[in-house]
């Protein structure tokens, strides 16, 4: 179990595991002057579903997007201080590929964004990037990862027509399938419900407790019943600094820091 | 009774308008001065343009009338022999290449070795003597009888003036010669059995002499000159087709109203001003204008959308900042300064590397016009790179985001993100863009008038590619160069402003077709 019990400080290290999956080392990040991300180290496990919890502005989104270095795309972003290691990669190291990371680890967003093209072409876009042409596989593929993200039933007899036709629920599984098409390790969600109503969201939170056997699932969301419901660990932001993190169970039952607290029961945020 | 709620309307009129109105009034009114005067421009194009149709349509009437179509028969028989003496000279300079440089002699010995085939060239050209004569004097005719037709008509108009004026008792001096076209024509026509008997010997005397070629070194001419002999036969054997024409040829065979309209868009020359007639064929002027504007495309496109690409998906902050205002800045060049450029500069130096001798396998290289399609297009290219690079990366930059970071998320690399989805989902409007470009060159008038060469005739397509090479005309350029020094109201007047309004029409399609392809295809892939 983790150790939540030292008296929580503001820049509180994390918990970290020797058997961590993703291991985030005191890191520091930095948009231009501002400093986003202050000291965070945690560890995420495999197979688990780890929650980032916050008020706005905490800088959960931006830890999640500097697991696939999405941050690069970003000008004047860097890492100030600390590693990031993924089985023991430093995933910042020069001879990385950011491109065979970005394979191995997915990614959805808030907004569903299915390229304006058919459904079959939209899951099939990360396989033919990496050079598959061979038309039964690719169907084959489909088929798994539309049933992977529950959508299979609902779209197999309009594949070849424009994902954009799709309701807002459908469009975001569509974008699951498409990130769990090639297979990755790790799927970062940014805020993955967000612009889903309630039903949307339900199916949404069923899949990712189908897909926590497959993959390692790192989400980050607002709404902190989403996080109870389906996290296995939470982890609480506040101000670009880690305050907690533990159990999801721990976190909303008996958090350790007064932070925590009052912000899982309602009291700001 | 008053209330403390004091809402009611308290405001400053003037002239019974409140502040409101008279803000809806200048707007308003600036809107519609707008469209009255577009509206008002495109009505006088119209009508300046339209009353050429009938203008041509008597144009071409009197050009049957009076004979000349049927002169004209024998004038292109005549002109045809001129292009088969002409490739007979072209046949000699080859020969004279041939002795200079193969067998190294000197070019007086040379010019000495060829007296035989200059004598037989000159027996060929004279051949033609006889019937150049007939010719000659039946132009004359002709043009007699138009002239005389054309006086009559200016003293109709001087009388319907004097009319006009009321002036009637001066109206009734005004002499009108009618002329008679039937009697007027007689003596031309009944040339006809003389000119039969010319023929003959022609035919004749041509073949004979063709037949006696003097012996030739190489076998490249000798297959040349075997050609040339047998294009001899065929023209020969198309002597009796032109007897039959103008046994058949009447003058009082009408114009039919479309003919005066088929003349104009399907013509293959456009001449004016000339002794004999004047023809009003847009097809010179438009080949020239859609050739030059091709060639501008062709490299306005790559630059333009390369460099919207670059500044959007790959340029940090620092170079966009850089080049963006540099390429806009291209557009604030006047256009004439460009000509003057082309004229100054790129001709000489686009000729001077067309005659580098390692580059003779290009097409059309090398030449000696140093104004053509090439170096217009060139400058065109120049003048369309900003709007296609303006519109092409707004294009660009209405691409959501979303797309980008989805495909990079998906372990795409830059250039497959660029390739698969942005250029892709911003197609419509990069082709767009292209299309504003095309009307924007295609409009252009400095840069073609000073650098295209203007020389009126269709060019050669049979050269290929190289056609890019040749010298062309506009219609911008005709209009800007013609429209000063026509006779308002003339034919030649109204034919320049049937081409204005053929731009016009062209260009409005342009715009139409970008317009809609914007609105129609937003943001799709594939």
């Amino acid at each position: 179990m983790v150790s939540t019990l030292e008296p929580p400080v503001s820049a509180l290290p994390g918990p970290r595991r020797a058997d961590a999956l993703i291991a985030i080392d005191h890191v520091d990040f930095y948009y231009g002057a501002t400093q986003a991300l202050h000291d965070i180290t945690l560890g995420i496990e495999a197979k688990k579903v780890t929650a980032f919890i916050g008020p706005s502005g905490c800088g959960k989104s931006t830890l999640l997007r500097c697991l696939n270095r999405m941050n690069d795309l970003i000008d004047g972003t860097r890492v100030g201080r600390g590693t990031i290691t993924i089985r023991g990669v430093d995933i910042h190291r020069p001879d990385v590929d950011v491109i065979e990371l970005r394979k191995r680890i997915g990614m959805v967003f808030q907004k569903s964004n299915p390229f304006p093209k058919s459904i079959y072409e939209n899951i099939t876009y990360g396989l033919r990037l990496q050079g598959l042409k061979d038309k039964a596989r690719l169907d084959e593929i489909v088929e798994k990862s539309l049933r992977g993200a529950a959508l299979w039933e609902e779209v197999k007899d309009r594949l070849h027509t424009s994902g954009l036709g799709l309701s807002g629920g459908q469009q975001q599984r569509l974008c699951i399938a498409r990130a769990i098409a090639v297979e990755p390790e790790v799927i970062l969600m940014d805020e993955p419900c967000s612009a889903l109503d309630p039903v949307a969201t339900a199916k949404i939170e069923e899949l990712i407790q189908e897909l926590r056997a497959r993959f390692t699932i790192v989400i980050v969301t607002h709404n902190m019943q989403q996080a109870a419901r389906c996290s296995d660990q939470t982890a609480f932001f506040y101000l670009g600094r880690l305050i907690e993190y533990a159990d999801t169970r721990d976190i909303f039952t008996k958090p350790a820091n007064p932070q925590t607290e009052a912000y899982v029961s309602g009291r700001f945020g | 009774m008053p209330s403390d709620f004091a809402v009611a309307k308290r405001r400053l009129r003037l002239l019974g308008l409140t502040g409101d109105d008279a803000i809806k009034a200048f707007f308003g009114g600036n809107a519609l001065v707008s469209v009255v005067v577009l509206l008002l421009i495109t009505i006088f194009l119209f009508r300046e343009g339209v009353g050429f149709f009938g203008q041509n349509r008597q144009n071409l009437a009197i050009y049957r009338q009076a004979g000349l179509e049927y002169v004209e028969f024998i004038r292109a028989q005549q002109a045809d022999h001129i292009a088969l003496t002409r490739s007979l000279a072209d046949l000699r300079l080859r020969y004279l290449t041939c002795l200079t440089e193969e067998r190294q002699m000197t070019l007086a010995a040379a010019n000495e070795a060829l007296a035989g085939f200059d004598d037989y060239a000159g027996k060929f050209s004279d051949t033609v003597e006889p019937l150049r004569g007939l010719a000659t004097e039946l132009t004359e005719m002709a043009t007699a009888i138009k002239t005389k037709f054309l006086v009559t008509q200016d003293q109709k108009e001087a009388r319907r003036q004097l009319l006009a004026e009321g002036k009637s008792a001066e109206a009734a001096k005004v002499k009108i010669d009618e002329v008679d076209f039937a009697t007027e024509l007689k003596p031309l026509v009944g040339t006809l059995p003389v000119y039969r008997d010319l023929n003959r010997e022609f035919a004749r005397r041509l073949v004979e002499v063709a037949a006696a070629a003097p012996a030739l070194p190489t076998a490249d001419l000798r297959d040349r000159m075997t050609r040339l002999q047998q294009h001899v036969r065929d023209y020969v054997a198309g002597f009796p087709a032109i007897e039959t024409r103008l046994a058949k040829w009447d003058h009082r065979r009408p114009v039919p109203w479309w003919e005066s309209f088929t003349a104009f868009v399907f013509g293959r020359a456009w001449l004016t001003a000339s002794f004999w007639q004047d023809w009003y064929g847009i097809l010179p002027l438009l080949a020239g204008s859609v050739l030059v504007s091709m060639v501008a495309l062709m490299i306005a496109v790559p630059l333009g959308v390369g460099a919207a690409v670059y500044v959007n998906q790959i340029a940090g902050v620092r170079e966009q900042k850089f080049i963006k205002p540099g390429i806009e800045f291209i557009a604030a060049f006047p256009s004439v300064v460009l000509g003057f450029f082309g004229i100054a500069v790129l001709g000489q130096i686009l000729r001077a590397v067309s005659q580098l001798p390692g580059l003779s396998w290009v097409p059309g290289f090398p030449y000696s016009e140093r104004l053509n399609v090439l170096t217009a297009g060139c400058l065109l290219a120049l003048i369309a790179v900003p709007t296609i690079f303006t519109l092409a990366e707004d294009a660009l930059n209405n691409v959501p985001r979303a797309f980008k970071e989805a495909s990079f998320a998906l372990g795409a690399s830059r250039l497959q993100t660029i390739t698969r989805i942005v250029v892709p989902a911003s197609l419509s409007g990069i082709v767009s863009a292209v299309l504003l470009g095309l009307g924007r060159v295609i409009g252009e008038t400095m840069v073609v008038l000073l650098c295209a060469g203007n020389r009126i005739a269709i060019p050669d397509f049979s050269s290929g590619l190289g056609v890019v090479t040749q010298p062309v005309h506009t219609m911008t350029g005709i209009i800007a160069q013609e429209m000063g020094e026509v006779v308002r109201g003339s034919i030649h007047y109204r034919a320049l402003f049937v081409v204005g309004l053929v731009l016009f029409l062209l260009s409005l399609a342009i715009n139409y077709a970008a317009q809609t392809i914007v609105r129609r295809y937003r943001i799709s892939i594939g």
